[in-house]
């Protein structure tokens, strides 16, 4: 009888601390989805990588961009939102400058140093 | 007054930019011929196969005594290996390429049946898809080996691309090319131009910057920096990473155009490859 109260005491520990355990970790997924920054973060990411796609279609995409999304995901996922949105904030910035270098370049110029090579 | 100066002033202009823009493949050559020749005047045409090593007389020191033992000679035999060894179906690619070895200067050339620049690595991969093989990566390993047999059996050869007229897509072609050799690309802004053209001679760091001119000579090269050999879209691939703007695909339209209007420019100079470079 007494082994079986021991027994069953044991198994209501591990149980309460099952469930106390579950309660916590809802309680932390619940704190990281209310975390302002995490849906702030999670945007601005996505806006860079609209930005560097609209780059890659004008071929105007720049080295780095790529691998400055592909970082702010993992410091996001770590619960590192600040440091996430600035460089998500770089890496659109570059998406949007490569589009515009692109773009403002779309007809050939000759530079000027070279031009007068033409003549004659 | 002054309005009508400034007006016709920038008519001028827009019209010269317009004209050069729209000159044909053998004005543009002319031109390059013309401004390297106004740069290193005393550099004569047929030292610009040798890159760099054309205008460095210190780098040339060091480059002649490495070709007294060439790095990339493991790699001629190696290939020679790879061309005679029949594949799997019995077939070489002798038989993809009857005058081979020495078929370097056919290349890169117009296929008006695939409607696209052709280049050598290109056909080498088509004959092994033909024959049941694998192909070859682009930028790095045995594809070498092959294109370093190749480029040592066609020493000597002219380049000569044609620009065929009767299909307008191989001008196209070209002047995509062109316009990707002139411009700016990356965070750091600049074209293939700004480094070999107009900066061609300086210091970027340690190193002077080559001439275009003959640049597409002597492929594949063995670079200290790479420890092996390498393809010549390897190098356009670096060369976009030192820019830091994002490579594109080796063998991919952009680097097959350019390497067309590359090798254009360079019509007449003898091939030399395989290379050697720090």
């Amino acid at each position: 009888m007494m082994r079986i109260d021991k027994t069953m005491t044991g198994v209501a520990l591990a149980l309460a601390l099952m469930l106390g355990g579950g309660v916590a970790m809802a309680a932390g997924t619940d704190a990281k989805a209310a975390d302002p920054k995490a849906a702030e973060a999670a945007k601005v990411i996505e806006h860079a990588e609209m930005a560097r796609k609209r780059a890659a279609s004008v071929d105007g995409e720049w080295r780095d961009t790529a691998k400055f999304i592909k970082k702010a995901r993992a410091l996001a996922k770590e619960g590192k939102y600040d440091a996430a949105i600035k460089l998500a904030k770089k890496a659109k910035r570059q998406g949007e400058l490569g589009y515009e270098q692109a773009v403002s370049q779309e007809k050939l110029r000759i530079p000027s140093y070279f031009q007068s090579y033409y003549s004659d | 007054m002054n309005k009508v100066i400034k007006s016709l002033v920038a008519l001028a202009l827009a019209g010269g930019v317009t004209m050069t823009a729209q000159a044909s493949p053998e004005q543009d050559r002319a031109a390059f011929v013309k401004y390297y020749k106004d740069r290193f005047p005393e550099v004569p045409m047929e030292e610009y196969p040798n890159g760099v090593y054309a205008i460095d007389k210190v780098g040339r020191e060091n480059w002649e005594a490495i070709e007294e033992f060439p790095p990339y000679e493991p790699f001629i035999d190696s290939g020679q290996e790879m061309w005679e060894k029949p594949f799997a179906n019995g077939k070489t690619y002798k038989d993809c390429f009857p005058d081979g070895p020495a078929i370097a200067a056919k290349y890169p050339h117009w296929d008006k049946k695939k409607g696209m620049v052709v280049t050598l690595p290109l056909a080498l991969n088509e004959c092994r898809k033909a024959n049941g093989e694998k192909p070859l990566k682009y930028k790095k390993g045995p594809i070498n080996d092959l294109l370093a047999y190749i480029a040592y059996e066609s020493r000597g050869q002219k380049i000569d691309v044609k620009i065929p007229e009767d299909d307008p897509r191989a001008l196209e072609a070209y002047e995509k090319g062109k316009k990707f050799y002139f411009t700016r690309r990356g965070q750091l802004n600049f074209s293939c131009a700004s480094c070999h053209l107009q900066n061609a001679g300086m210091r970027v760091r340690t190193e002077i910057l080559s001439p275009s001119l003959g640049h597409v000579t002597h492929w594949p090269t063995y670079r200290s920096k790479w420890g092996t050999v390498g393809t010549l879209h390897r190098r356009f691939t670096g060369c976009n990473k030192n820019i830091r703007a994002k490579p594109f695909k080796a063998q991919g339209e952009q680097y097959r155009n350019l390497e067309y209007f590359l090798t254009y420019m360079s019509n007449g100079l003898k091939l030399n490859g395989p290379g050697s470079r720090k």
